[in-house]
């Protein structure tokens, strides 16, 4: 049984394997033929979803709309039942607030959270005449699973350096684990995996310390970084203008990747089309509780974490050049 | 006295907004604006490396990010005295056409179509059309496992919405062929921008994404694709709604407003030339047979904080700054404040832009009786998106050309430290409208940061002269003869594409003037 979903029984089970094959793409008669033998399952018993958004920007909102494999408009209209999404839901005013009090009424939903939530004072953020704490805090009670959704609902992100004291869900929500799925915005496998992961298991997936899905969250970027050759060679762009210096390590722009624990580096982002180091930029610690604040300047290196790899890595490379010349190494 | 109706959380928008409106005799009487959220971005980026202005802005909105990266971009490159290549130009301008093509798209299938459509009329689709009978089985089955969120609950379709079986089903097969497109033309933003949303490689100086001929030819590709999609989907979606079963609406001229307009101007066409795509300039009650376009001079910004909750000052020029929050105060219903131009309340974004810049479509529909308001901005959305799509090719070409020269550049490296003291201003006009970003710099750090956005011109509550905001105003008049049912409030406010988190913006009460102002 788990902890957070309650006993899950056999139906239920059948339901929620026929929404995952669905973002899968598999037919679902398919799985209802290897999964069931006796027991009718309705296909119509989509997972209900409530998708809050806070101190939000809707750029985890946008990210999600705008993941292509599944695709976006197949999650929402055929996989699950998004009863509650202000960017999203035809409902305004009363009538998306009777949407959002049914769902918490009937319980056993999954609670998706964009956005911080300013502690300072509750009047910074205002949904329906309610501070933005309170909704939180209720619709947690009836949730079956809880997702904090990008920077910002996890840890604070941005607004977490600002004056209204913004802090993610697990401050707000102490008596239920919550899993973090952090990056600024949120990665939408990330989201869309872990919510699958839950949906066909019943259970919470791995997590780091931070609650983050040790699947996405377990490795360092720049342990990754396809760049690191570059870097240790010691090879480290200086001019964005340099086709030479194109492909070179970025550390020296501030590159966060060695305190920063994510996937991005092998997934890469929007399709495996382009990601924030490929595009030169370099990583800016997005992945991380410490984010924004602990991570400015974004262009330096304020955790001096890169000087101590430089110098290793300087260490290194003196060995390599000296054990090619055939000298002794002390 | 009328009654008054709330709505709150207006939502298929961006960010948090409440609407409150007195209806007398079925019609709109009086209405209010409000921002509901604040996280204060200008404000935590004081005592920040100035660079990280163009990250941390882009965070002001998660659908139109690329836009505050671009002008805070703009302000850095004037605060450190920066020269953007030619070539760091034109990266940034395509990657800017990206986002004028997924936020237009964006915001008719999928932020404002279901005001205008009855889905449910798919029911009634006898057609042999394999792709829409595909629809309608999804839609069908929705309604019969009685699970139809997040189509419903919804305000109930009036006289305007569009019940025929055959455009309904299509509409609604190009609103889920049009997520599709959205997510494409972002991602085709994101081959020089970086990732999306979020793009990364705009910088001050310009651009980190060094590009290579074969990512050129990729983003033609897409764009090839996105032209088609504009051309044979959006602009007959828009055009047959408009000049079709929304005409009456047109007709009646719902959510005109004001009719003061403003634009800054934006994206060269030819860098470094300065010709502009978008020209700057400013109408006054405009009157359709005499369209006068006066020059925009920014000194005539102002803004004013009555009626917001921050502590009293008289209007201000917004480089000047005010304020502190003042949650409790008596006249205060938002976080938004008012800017006015010369003392009028403005409205910015498409329309506006059509407008000024005369263009001729938009000018014969006005001419055929479609008065400017809710369905004329729908409109302006589609013919502008054209126009972007027509430049992207034009600066396709140009990159070509430059980067197989000797030297080619796309970032100003000699500027990238940052300056002992300095300031910057930043004009430019995303797809809602006329966007400011100011800054100053002192001991190598971010002294002040203030950005007066789109939906801050169009969303402010009342001014210290007590004149409405653009949307405050075009509400008037409205018909509402059910008050449980103001689809036509939300019609209006969703034409302006509303952007909350964008608006609502602090300053800090020691800024000092900024005296230059560059459009780009």
């Amino acid at each position: 049984m788990s902890p957070i979903l309650g006993d899950i029984n056999r139906r239920d089970f059948i339901k929620y394997t026929a929404m995952t094959a669905a973002a899968l793409g598999l037919s679902q008669i398919d799985v209802m033929n290897k999964v069931s033998e006796a027991m009718a399952a309705s296909s119509s018993d989509k997972p209900p979803v409530i998708w809050l958004e806070g101190q939000d920007c809707a750029g985890c909102t946008t990210s999600f709309a705008s993941t292509l494999n599944p695709p976006a408009a197949s999650i929402i209209l055929d996989t699950i039942s998004l009863r509650y999404h202000e960017t999203i839901m035809a409902a305004s005013g009363h009538k998306s607030e009777q949407a959002l009090h049914h769902t918490v009424k009937e319980g056993g939903y999954v609670l998706l959270v964009e956005g911080s939530i300013p502690l300072a004072d509750g009047r910074f953020c205002m949904i329906a005449g309610r501070p933005f704490e309170e909704i939180v805090l209720e619709c947690a009670k009836n949730a079956a699973a809880i997702i904090a959704v990008g920077a910002c609902a996890t840890y604070g992100g941005v607004p977490a350096a600002g004056p209204t004291g913004s802090v993610g869900v697990r401050e707000v929500v102490k008596n239920k684990p919550i899993i973090n799925i952090s990056t600024c915005p949120v990665h939408p496998d990330h989201l869309v995996g872990t919510i699958v992961y839950y949906l066909t298991t019943g259970k919470v997936p791995p997590l780091d310390k931070e609650g983050r899905p040790l699947m996405y969250f377990g490795e360092s970027i720049h342990d990754n970084c396809r760049r690191h050759a570059y870097f240790e060679e010691g090879k480290l762009l200086q001019d964005w203008n340099d086709p030479e210096q194109k492909n070179w390590c970025l550390i020296d722009k501030g590159c966060k990747g060695p305190v920063t624990y994510a996937d991005c580096s092998v997934r890469r982002w929007n399709d495996g089309l382009n990601f924030c180091i490929d595009c030169g930029a370099g990583c800016r610690g997005c992945a991380e509780p410490i984010f924004y604040a602990g991570m400015s300047p974004l262009y330096s290196d304020p955790t001096g974490k890169a000087e101590e790899l430089k110098k290793e890595a300087k260490i290194r490379e003196a060995k390599r050049k000296e054990l090619n010349t055939g000298k002794e190494v002390k | 006295m009328g009654k008054r109706i709330t709505v709150d959380p207006v939502t298929r928008i961006e960010g948090h907004l409440k609407i409150d409106v007195e209806i007398e005799n079925g019609k709109v009487k009086d209405a209010w604006s409000s921002g509901t959220m604040a996280r204060g971005i200008e404000l935590l980026l004081r005592g920040k490396d100035p660079r990280d202005a163009s990250y941390v802005t882009s965070r002001i909105c998660g659908v139109c990010y690329s836009v505050h990266q671009l002008c805070s971009a703009y302000a850095l490159d004037d605060a450190f005295g920066a020269k953007v290549p030619t070539g760091g130009t034109l990266l940034r301008n395509l990657v800017m056409g990206a986002e004028y093509i997924y936020d237009h798209m964006l915001h008719f299938y999928h932020l404002t179509a279901l005001d205008y459509l009855d889905v449910m009329a798919i029911a009634n689709y006898k057609g042999d059309d394999k792709e829409l009978l595909a629809v309608k089985d999804k839609i069908v089955g929705l309604v019969k496992s009685n699970d139809t969120y997040p189509l419903t609950p919804r305000y109930k379709p009036d006289e305007y919405c569009v019940n025929d079986p055959d455009t309904v089903i299509t509409a609604v097969k190009h609103y889920i062929d049009a997520l599709a497109m959205q997510a494409k033309a972002r991602n085709m933003g994101a081959i020089f921008g970086g990732r999306q949303p979020h793009y990364q490689s705009i910088v001050v100086g310009g651009l980190t994404q060094y590009p290579d001929i074969n990512q050129v030819l990729q983003f033609k590709t897409m764009l090839d694709e996105q032209a088609k999609f504009v051309e044979e989907v959006y602009i007959p979606d828009v055009m047959a709604f408009g000049t079709g079963p929304l005409f009456p609406l047109a007709k009646m001229g719902l959510g005109g407003g004001h009719y003061n307009y403003l634009s800054y101007g934006a994206l060269k066409t030819n860098p470094p030339k300065n010709d502009l795509l978008f020209p700057a300039g400013v109408i006054i009650d405009m009157d359709p047979a005499n369209l006068r376009v006066k020059p925009f001079e920014a000194a005539k910004i102002t803004e004013s904080v009555k009626h917001a909750w921050y502590k009293d000052s008289k209007p201000l020029h917004p480089a000047k700054g005010v304020t502190e929050y003042d949650l409790d105060k008596e006249n205060g219903y938002s976080f938004v404040k008012a800017p006015r131009y010369e003392g009028h309340s403005m409205e910015v974004g498409p329309l506006a832009r059509m407008l000024i810049k005369k263009d001729p479509a938009l000018i014969d529909l006005v001419k055929k009786g479609a008065k400017p308001g809710a369905v004329a901005r729908h409109a302006a959305r589609a013919i502008e998106t054209k126009q972007v799509i027509d430049a992207c090719y034009k600066w396709i070409d140009q990159l070509l050309t430059e980067m197989t020269k000797p030297g080619f550049k796309i970032h100003d490296s000699e500027n990238w430290e940052i300056p002992d003291a300095g300031e910057g201003a930043g004009f430019y006009e995303p797809p809602r409208g006329a966007l400011g970003h100011w800054i100053e710099i002192e001991d190598k750090k971010i002294k002040n940061y203030q950005a007066v956005v789109p939906s801050t011109w169009n969303a402010s509550p009342r001014c210290d002269k007590d004149v409405r905001g653009q949307y405050e105003e075009s509400l008037i008049g409205a018909p509402v003869p059910d008050p449980d049912n103001p689809i036509n409030v939300v019609r209006i406010i969703r034409s302006f594409d509303p952007c909350l988190a964008c608006a609502i913006h602090l300053i800090d009460p020691q800024s000092n003037e900024v005296k230059k102002f560059i459009v780009e």
